[in-house]
């Protein structure tokens, strides 16, 4: 009975106390007091968070006692600092003081109460952040701007009795960049920032602490726009000069682009490459020599004795240092048989020994005139035809090349064979004028000497050809100023000049024996009586003496390994007989040269030894 | 710090005077009146060189760049000692903080030994005020001679609490070296102090009321436990007392000096 009793008495328990579970309701946890904060070490407040709350409505107390005290008091304010939390004003606070407080939870099924908290409202200062923070950006005279940031402290502190001595800190940063920039400002409540980047937003924030308290949260930020740097005069004096400069680009680029060719050929003169007057390369690159060479109106390569055709003729008009007509240059592009547009002295391309005659004779034929071919002969034959019709002889070609020649040197023309061209002078007409005054001159002298040039005889007119041109020496003394004599006599002091004289150039000897001379420029300072050394040793006789018979005597240049003696007439004796004579003369070296023409190649030369023989 | 050369031109002083003193008083009369001795001739000699060099040392020393020269009555501003006062109590208590910090968190933590410090300093029975009014409502004059008997009644706990903590086992360098620093301010302030009051209302002597402080014997206690505690509860007091007149001192200085326009 007793234990059914108790049996029932625990089991109605256990329902109990399964309703009770059932229902999940519990007394509430314990309250933990997590934070205690004073804002101006004049009050504080405190918070805690509530336990579990065992699914009933549970009500929080806060209960505190202060240290030397026995009296327990309560929360005197649950409403200012929000919901759990407990406001201690002035009233209620002591400095220096312990307080020890606790929380309970009370709900229909217990309480529970929190641990207590000591709390010395000494070490729990907190403030406010500053307030009223200012941004200006100040541009002092003869200094860069700077940003002066300005605020007040919080209202609650105070600050100025001394109850409160706050530090404040300032940060700030370029809106876009990542990190602050903190600076210390100490006491003071404001502050100059130096370093800005001008052109940029910047955000500040300021917060404070007590002396031995905690900091602040920071305050809200404040924004400023830093102006940029550069003025309205600035960007206006940048403009223009990048408008400046641009337009001087363009010029120079459309200057370039106009003229880029000749700027660079002026600072770059293109180097003249190695050319041949009359000289086709493509005939060199096929490989035919007759035909290149024929374009140079040389026959054979070497020349042979019947080159009758190639008359290379100097033409040395020794004067001073004026002007020089020099046919024989040419430029390279101006091509075969092309008259001379530029006479450059120095141009010593395509100059060969067949060049000068051709294009002395073109220049006698006409000045004007495009010389089509580069066959001297036919040029100069025109000229010459009422003569004779050798256009591929070299008489009338020397002969108009001898009368040529006086003419140069009646007019003074201070021309040479080869033409220098002087500067600053009417050199490229001078030669032209000079040949067309030339060739009237050989016309007129064709004409004088008719009959002597009758003869085909290459001596004869080899003869003839100095004594042509003494004659006209002589008549036209009078204008003679510049000695352009180069075979002169003894007997004939007049035609002596003091400059230098003309030489001979034996270039050929043709297969009657006859002589063809080269009238060679030499400028030297021979004396008279003698013709003037020849500059080139091989090439050139020099006349030694005139003997009675109107024979010139000619001897070996010093350096010259040949001598041709060669007979002349003087100009007063009768061109025919001494043409004959000397022709006979030359007739009796005929063979004699060819012996004597072989021990040297290149142009023929006559051995002095094998005319000596004759002689004598 | 200023108030160390202050101290030293102090100290200069007195020690001269009292060597000038001797000399005029003792041995120069001796030595005039019988000059046959040459012993006292060598001492009287010996003590006058020891007084030049002194004064030139002193001189020295006493340089402070606070007193024009010409002034008549030559004293340190009473702004300027303010500002000395305010600087040592706010080092004071950063360092006994600090102490207390560093001392609690390698010896005591978590032990609960707040619960047992509470109303356990000495200088509790003196009557401080409390709050911010009740501080303001003092005469600055009281105020000023509270400040005065809460410094004297941390002299002597200051000295032994060097030497305790010195003795400690693994003597902690660095609260050791507060300690040191913390008394050794805590005597300059005092005397910066003095000449304030001296200066604020001069005249007036008090009596030298002080708390004494009774705590030595628990310092040095056998038991570990009570002897933490006793540290403890030093070093708690300190960091509140310190704080006390540094706030005081603030207050003061805000009123007298700024007129209550910091």
């Amino acid at each position: 009975m007793k234990e059914n009793v108790a049996s029932m008495i625990v089991f109605l328990l256990l329902l109990f106390l399964n309703i009770r579970l059932l229902k999940g309701q519990s007394p509430p946890g314990k309250p933990f007091i997590f934070k205690c904060r004073s804002p101006e070490k004049e009050t504080f407040t405190c918070w805690w968070r509530p336990g579990a709350d065992g699914g009933l409505p549970t009500n929080y107390t806060l209960t505190y006692h202060k240290e030397g005290e026995t009296i327990t008091h309560e929360c005197p304010d649950y409403k200012t600092g929000g919901p759990n939390s407990c406001y201690f004003s002035k009233k209620h606070t002591s400095i220096w003081t312990i307080y020890i407080i606790t929380v309970n939870a009370t709900n229909q099924m217990g309480s529970s109460v929190s641990d207590p908290r000591y709390v010395d409202v000494t070490y729990i200062v907190e403030p406010d952040p500053p307030v009223n923070l200012t941004l200006e950006v100040k541009h002092p005279e003869d200094r860069k701007p700077y940003l002066w940031v300005k605020w007040l402290p919080p209202t609650l502190v105070d600050v100025r009795s001394g109850w409160l001595t706050l530090q404040y800190e300032i940060r700030l940063k370029p809106e876009k960049a990542a990190e602050w920039e903190t600076h210390f400002a100490g006491q003071q409540t404001q502050f100059k920032i130096l370093s800005l980047y001008p052109g940029q937003k910047y955000l500040v924030q300021v917060r404070c602490k007590p002396d031995h308290g905690f900091w602040s949260v920071w305050s809200p930020e404040s924004s400023i726009q830093i102006p940029n740097d550069f003025t309205m005069k600035d960007i206006t004096v940048w403009i223009f000069v990048a408008v400046l400069s641009t337009i001087i680009c363009l010029i120079m680029v459309w200057a370039v682009a106009l003229k880029g060719y000749s700027m660079v050929t002026c600072i770059f003169p293109p180097v003249p490459g190695p050319k041949i007057k009359g000289f086709d390369t493509h005939l060199l690159e096929k490989g035919k020599s007759e035909e290149l060479l024929s374009a140079f109106g040389c026959q054979d390569f070497p020349p042979t004795a019947d080159c009758e055709d190639l008359l290379v003729e100097f033409l040395e008009v020794d004067d001073s240092e004026d002007q020089q007509l020099m046919p024989a240059h040419s430029k390279e592009h101006s091509g075969p048989g092309m008259k001379p547009t530029d006479l450059d002295p120095d141009n010593d391309s395509g100059r060969g020994s067949c060049d000068s005659p051709s294009l002395l004779s073109e220049k006698c034929e006409e000045p004007q005139a495009n010389p089509s071919t580069f066959h001297t002969p036919e040029v100069i034959e025109q000229p010459e035809k009422p003569k004779a019709n050798v256009t591929h002889t070299w008489d009338p070609q020397t002969i108009s090349l001898v009368g040529k020649m006086p003419y140069l040197s009646v007019n003074g023309s201070k021309s040479s064979t080869w033409p220098l061209l002087q500067p600053g002078q009417h050199n490229t007409n001078s030669p032209y004028h000079n040949i067309a005054d030339m060739c009237k001159l050989a016309t007129s002298l064709d004409k004088i000497d008719k009959d002597a040039l009758q003869s085909s005889k290459t001596t004869e007119a080899a003869g003839e050809e100095k004594a042509t041109k003494q004659r006209e020496v002589e008549s036209s003394h009078s204008k003679a100023e510049q000695d352009t004599g180069w075979l002169l006599p003894k007997e004939k002091p007049p035609f002596i000049s003091p400059k230098p004289l003309d030489y001979v150039e034996i270039h050929k000897v043709n297969k009657d024996g006859a002589l063809s001379l080269l009238l060679k420029q030499k400028e030297n300072g021979d004396q008279t009586g003698k013709a003037g050394t020849p500059e080139t040793s091989k090439e050139y006789a020099k006349v030694s003496r005139v003997m009675d018979n109107n024979i010139l005597v000619l001897v070996q240049d010093p350096g010259a390994q040949n001598v041709a003696l060669f007979e002349e007439s003087t100009k007063e004796a009768p061109p025919s007989p001494s043409q004959n004579q000397a022709e006979k003369d030359l007739s009796s070296f005929s063979t004699a040269p060819s012996d004597c023409r072989l021990q040297q190649g290149g142009l023929d030369y006559l051995d002095p030894a094998c005319f000596m023989h004759s002689l004598h | 710090m200023n108030m160390s050369k202050v101290y030293k031109a102090n100290v200069c002083k007195r020690e001269n005077r009292k060597i000038a003193d001797f000399l005029w008083s003792g041995v120069f009369p001796a030595s005039i009146t019988t000059m046959d001795s040459k012993w006292s001739r060598r001492t009287a000699g010996s003590l006058l060189l020891l007084l030049v060099s002194n004064l030139l040392l002193c001189k020295s020393t006493a340089s402070l760049p606070i007193c024009p020269s010409g002034a008549v009555n030559c004293q340190v501003s009473l702004r300027d000692l303010f500002d000395r006062a305010v600087i040592l109590s706010h080092h004071i208590h950063k360092l006994s903080s600090e102490m207390f910090n560093e001392f609690d968190k390698r010896y005591t933590q978590g032990r609960g030994f707040i619960t047992k410090a509470i109303n356990s300093c000495h200088t509790s029975s003196l009557s401080t005020p409390e709050d911010k009014e009740q501080a303001q409502q003092i005469h600055h004059e009281d105020l000023l001679n509270m400040v005065l008997r809460v410094l004297r009644s941390w002299n002597d706990p200051l000295y032994h609490l060097v030497t305790e903590v010195r003795g400690m086992q693994e003597a902690p360098d660095a609260i050791l070296s507060k300690a040191i620093e913390i008394e050794e301010q805590n005597r300059r302030l005092l005397e910066g102090m003095e000449k304030i009051v001296g200066q604020v209302h001069p005249g007036i002597k008090e009596n030298e009321i002080y708390s004494v402080w009774s705590g030595l014997p628990s310092l040095q206690m056998a038991d570990e436990d009570a002897r933490l505690f006793a540290f403890y509860n030093l070093l708690h007091c300190l960091r509140r007392d310190s704080h006390k007149i540094d706030n005081y001192l603030k207050l003061l200085k805000c009123r007298i000096i700024y007129d209550s326009n910091c």
